[in-house]
Order: structure tokens, then C-alpha cells, then sequence
């Protein structure tokens, strides 16, 4: 070998290095040579470049600014993303701190979409790379969009009455994402379903079994999508809030995402769903309450969590996560750690999801404001440690508390990057089936 | 583990003295010991490396066999252990690769190739990437002599499209 010859590095090491690359580098690499260009667009180089992606996956945070909503600043989403922590618990004793990575700001096209003061009036989904949000039913647009690139779609109109009940899914088999979107079951409207992949983007009509509240966001493993829902006991007729948040029937719906046919799992109480090392996984505190319904009753649900009597987090408390083992039988492995920690942590703190590989539930505050730092917290069930860490980067821009949804095993995926559907456009503006509500004034006394 | 010592010599005539169980860690040389072909009192040529970068690789390679040696050892250590372990592995070779410029790292990355090193070529592959991914265009033809092949107007149509890697 001659000293500098550098050329001569021969074309599989040449891959070898740039798959190990971040995207935005590889995306900026395009305009070397046409060599380049034409590698990076390959089957080979992209499926290589997921295979590395796949060992380093993100924690992805989608940031909102809430609000009144004639405020310029309302519903601009800002989406930073960093590596997870592999091993968080190495150094347990102390506080780590780990810089976010900026990648885009925007409010497409002024849709102001953001959470209204009730979580229900705003769906966020998340599923393989594209990020789906819908916001109320005011603006009735909602939108797909990539978090890293900040190229976008937005649906055709879905009018829906008082809820945007969305969800977001992917179908690994066809590679089809689809976003289900569901009628609010005391209310007019229609479940609808929209395609995002191939053809023209239209909702169409879908049928579900039942009519249900929704309570959770949708987790998308494996091309089923879950969320949990409720129905309202026959037994119970009190006003009382106390009694109304036990007056419920939860379920687990299953969603095929390619089939499209639903099925579903009786659960005993309110829970949250996550993702737990491919496999479906209820979590739930020992006292936990519906979070949902402290909403209905047009409370602050931080208010609420801070008021102590809610809340007894100052003494032990039970985190309870159960995991489904099998599906067709139902059956669920079940884990309960005891936990003792300051009230801050219930209070502040929504949970994320599960690592990957080392199944850690990642606990992520859920506002943001540039005044205080951000945490999120890995919990290790098998060792039972809690590692903090602080999360800097996000900016100074946030004078006012904002909303934090946080996404764990982000992947970067080049065949994300290139779908030609995100081009950021529009369908044409036909007008949709509008679900008029003849009940406008009923709005105002329910909120 | 048998501390064998086996003989190889660079391309610029450098001779070397590296434990056979180090030297394994090469496939090609593995495979040379497997099939007998070494002799033990003559060194192995290795026509394609010279002497500074046969020193790295050397290096590399001995403080990869007290790992391996310490795995076998020690199957009853525990998590934390093996952790603090990896831990201090990684930090040699951040070390290791910290000082070395660019065109060392392409020498040994074609060293380890043709030694047939996977986890060394693993470690430069990453550290060069790590290097390169905040370069400009520009930089990147220049580090690896490739010449711009695109009219201005293709690069700046590629370039619009992938504006946001640009920010």
C-alpha cells in the first residue's frame, strides 16, 4: 500500500463507513458524486444503513406550544430526537446530562394544531419514523409528517364532532402506514380509516363492532395497533366525580392495521399501554385514576396530580406492569415494584414506552419550559434502579410551559426519508363529509 | 491460552513479535497458523502493511486477546462486572483512535481489511464516520479524492431537495 492513497479505500469499506453515518449527514452526502447519489438511493446500502439504525435507537420528542390560540407561537411543533441510553444504570449515583439534537420547527401551513386544554382534543401518533398528529376538530386537518426531515402531508379534511380519537399504524407487511380515526360514541360521524402509501389519500368508511370512549394513544407493534377504551357501566348512575371515575368498563381494541379488523381484550382497570420488548404491556400505579376523565371534568390534570390528596405519592406505591405473553389465550406474565419515590415523579412524569433491547421504561416529563430543566428517567425493572436524566438542548425559546410527547426506539430509516408521498403537499380541497353539530351550544356546558 | 510467539514483518521490512493467540485475531494469519503454513523461525510477510501501521494494528490486537482471555475466565462475572469491563474496553479505544489523523485511520482501516479484523475494522469504519458527518460536501471530496461529477444545476437541484440535511 502507497502512504496516502486514500482513493484506493475499495467501494465495501467506502459502505462500510457511511452506513455508520447519521442520516441528515447521508442526505447532505448526496451531492458528492453521482457514485454517491446512487449508492445512497440502493436496496443494499439502505437495508445495511437500517441494520445500524436498528442498534442505536432515539428518543424522539415532539414539543408543542399550547395555548391561546391567537398567539403566533400556538401549536408550532418542534421535534429534537438523541440516542437512547444503553446501559443508563452504570452510574446510577448521579444525575446524567445528554444533549438533544434540534431538527425541525414548523406549523405547516398555520394549522395551529396543538392540545386545546384537553388531551382529548388532540391525537398524537407516532409508527416506524412518521409522525401523525390531529388536532381538534376545528381544524379538522390532520397531518402526516416526517420529524427528522420536516417534509409533511396533510389528509384531506375529517371533520369529526368533539374528539379527534386517532391513531397512527404501520403495516410491516404491505409497508402501508394508515391512520384510524374514530367517531365519538355519543356523538354523530363515522369511523374512517385513510391509507398513507399508495394511491390517492381519502377516508374511508370502517366498521367497528362497538361504541366506546377512548383512553389512551394508540402503540403500534407489529402491525397491530392498541389503545385502550371504555364503556360505561350499567350499574352506576352517580354524579359524583369520585364514583364516575370507577363507573367504567376498560378494553384493550386491537386494531389489524393490514386486515383492518378489530378485536379485543377485557382489562380490569385504567392503564397506559406500551411497547414492551415487541410484546403488548399494560402499566398502571396502584392508585391510578383516569386521566381522561379528570379532563372531562375540565380540570388541569397538573393541578390535579399536584394536589396531594389526589395523589399519595409521598409514601410507597406499586407500579404494576403486566405483560401479554399471548395473545389468542390472553394470558399475561405480571410484575409489581414497589416504589418509593418524591411526588414530583407521578405528578410530572408521563411514561414513553420500553427500550428495545434492555426493556427499560423510560418515564418523560410532560411540559417544558426553558426555566426548568427537562428529565426523563430509564427504569429497570429487573434491577429496579431509576437513573435520572437531564435532557438540554431544547432551547430558550420556550418562555411558556409547552407540551412534551416523547417517543422511544426512534430508527432512522432512509426508505422513510424517501417516501415520495412526503413531499409536502396538499390533496386537493374538496369539500368532505361535514358531521354539522346540531348541538354547538352543548360544547361550551360540557367543557 | 499458549503463549506461542510468532514472527511478522511489514512491507517496509519491519520485523514484529506478537503472541500467536494476539495474532489470531487476524483471519488471514489464523487461518495461516490453522493450515501450518508458518514457519516458526521465519517471520509472515505481510506485503500489504507497512511497519507504523503493523505497530497499531499490533497494539490493537494485544489488548484484545486479554479481553477474550478474561470472557473465558471469568463466566461467573457478573453483569455490573462485565459492564465495567466493556466500559474500560471502549475507553481504550477511544483513546487509541483519538490520535491518529485521518489518513492513518484509511491505513489501518485497509490493514484490518486485508488482515481480516472484523472488530478493528468496526472501530475505524465508526470513528471515521464519526469524523465526517459534520463535513461540508466539499470537505468530503476532498478527504476521499472523489471528483465532483454533478453541473451545478444537478447539485443545486439536489441539494433543494435535501435542504433540511443543510441547516
Amino acid at each position: 500500500m502507497k502512504k496516502s492513497s486514500p482513493i484506493s479505500i475499495i467501494n465495501d469499506l467506502i459502505l462500510e463507513i457511511l452506513s455508520r453515518l447519521p442520516l441528515k449527514s447521508v442526505a447532505r452526502f448526496r451531492c458528492v458524486s453521482k457514485l454517491w447519489a446512487s449508492m445512497f438511493g440502493s436496496p443494499y446500502f439502505k437495508e445495511l444503513f437500517l441494520t445500524r439504525s436498528l442498534a442505536k435507537p432515539r428518543l424522539l420528542f415532539a414539543i408543542v406550544e399550547n395555548g391561546d390560540e391567537d398567539a403566533k407561537a400556538c401549536g408550532v411543533w418542534s421535534f429534537f430526537s438523541l440516542p437512547q441510553l444503553e446501559h443508563p444504570y452504570e452510574k446510577s449515583s448521579s444525575t446524567l446530562v445528554a444533549a438533544a439534537e434540534f431538527h425541525v420547527k414548523f406549523s405547516p401551513d398555520n394549522l395551529k394544531i396543538n392540545h386545546f386544554l384537553d388531551l382529548r382534543y388532540c391525537s398524537c401518533g407516532y409508527a416506524s419514523g412518521l409522525f401523525y398528529i390531529h388536532g381538534n376538530r376545528y381544524q379538522a386537518r390532520p397531518l402526516i409528517c416526517n420529524p427528522i426531515t420536516g417534509r409533511y402531508a396533510i389528509t384531506p379534511k375529517r371533520y369529526t364532532y368533539r374528539k379527534a380519537y386517532s391513531f397512527f399504524g404501520f403495516d410491516p407487511i404491505d409497508k402501508q402506514y394508515k391512520a384510524l380515526s374514530m367517531a365519538y360514541s355519543c356523538g354523530p360521524g363515522r369511523n374512517k380509516i385513510l391509507t398513507f402509501g399508495s394511491g390517492d389519500m381519502r377516508w374511508r368508511k370502517i366498521k367497528s363492532p362497538l361504541g366506546y370512549d377512548l383512553k389512551s394513544d394508540g402503540v403500534c407493534i407489529n402491525g397491530v395497533l392498541y389503545y385502550l377504551a371504555s364503556t360505561e357501566r350499567s350499574d352506576s348512575d352517580s354524579d359524583d366525580m369520585n364514583d364516575y371515575l370507577c363507573k367504567y368498563d376498560y378494553m384493550i381494541v386491537c386494531f389489524d392495521v393490514r386486515s383492518e379488523k378489530f378485536t379485543f381484550i377485557d382489562v380490569e382497570k385504567f392503564c397506559r399501554l406500551i411497547n414492551y420488548k415487541g410484546k403488548l404491556a399494560m402499566i398502571y400505579w396502584e392508585d391510578d385514576v383516569d386521566i381522561y376523565e379528570i379532563c372531562y371534568y375540565g380540570k388541569d390534570l397538573d393541578e390535579y396530580l399536584e394536589k396531594k390528596k389526589n395523589l399519595d405519592a409521598d409514601g410507597t406505591n406499586e407500579l404494576h406492569v403486566w405483560v401479554l405473553e399471548d395473545v389468542e389465550k390472553q394470558e399475561w406474565s405480571k410484575y409489581a415494584y414497589t416504589w418509593t419515590d418524591d411526588k414530583f415523579f407521578r405528578s410530572h412524569v408521563s411514561i414513553a414506552g420500553a427500550t428495545t433491547a434492555s426493556g427499560e421504561i423510560v418515564f418523560s416529563m410532560r411540559n417544558y419550559t426553558c426555566k426548568q430543566p427537562f428529565y426523563v428517567f430509564y427504569f429497570n425493572p429487573e434491577r429496579k434502579t431509576l437513573q435520572r436524566v437531564e435532557i438540554q438542548g431544547f432551547g430558550e425559546a420556550f418562555k411558556q410551559p409547552c407540551s412534551v410527547r416523547t417517543f422511544v426506539n426512534h430508527v432512522e430509516d432512509l426508505n422513510v426519508n424517501d417516501l415520495e408521498l412526503l413531499k409536502s403537499f396538499h390533496p386537493p380541497l374538496v369539500e368532505p363529509e361535514y358531521v354539522e353539530s346540531d348541538s354547538e351550544s352543548d360544547y361550551d356546558n360540557w367543557s | 491460552m499458549s503463549s506461542n510467539m510468532i514472527m511478522l514483518k511489514s512491507s517496509d521490512g519491519a520485523s514484529f513479535e506478537i503472541e500467536e493467540a494476539a495474532a489470531r485475531k487476524s483471519k488471514i494469519i489464523a487461518n495461516m497458523i490453522e493450515v501450518e503454513c508458518v514457519d516458526e523461525d521465519k517471520a509472515i510477510p505481510l506485503q500489504n502493511v507497512t511497519g507504523n501501521i503493523l505497530a497499531l494494528v499490533i497494539e490493537y490486537c494485544n489488548k484484545h486477546i486479554v479481553d477474550d482471555d478474561d470472557d473465558v475466565a471469568t463466566e461467573e462475572a457478573s453483569e455490573e462486572e462485565e459492564e465495567a469491563k466493556k466500559k474500560k474496553v471502549d475507553d481504550w479505544e477511544a483513546e487509541f483512535m483519538n490520535s491518529m489523523s485521518l489518513e492513518t485511520m484509511f491505513e489501518l482501516l485497509l490493514a484490518a481489511n486485508y488482515l481480516n479484523i472484523k472488530s478493528l475494522i468496526d472501530l475505524v469504519c465508526q470513528t471515521i464516520a464519526n469524523n465526517i458527518k459534520d463535513k461540508t460536501p466539499e470537505e468530503v471530496r476532498k478527504i476521499f479524492s472523489i471528483e465532483n461529477d454533478f453541473t451545478p444545476e444537478e447539485e443545486e437541484e439536489i441539494r433543494k431537495e435535501n435542504a433540511w440535511a443543510f441547516g
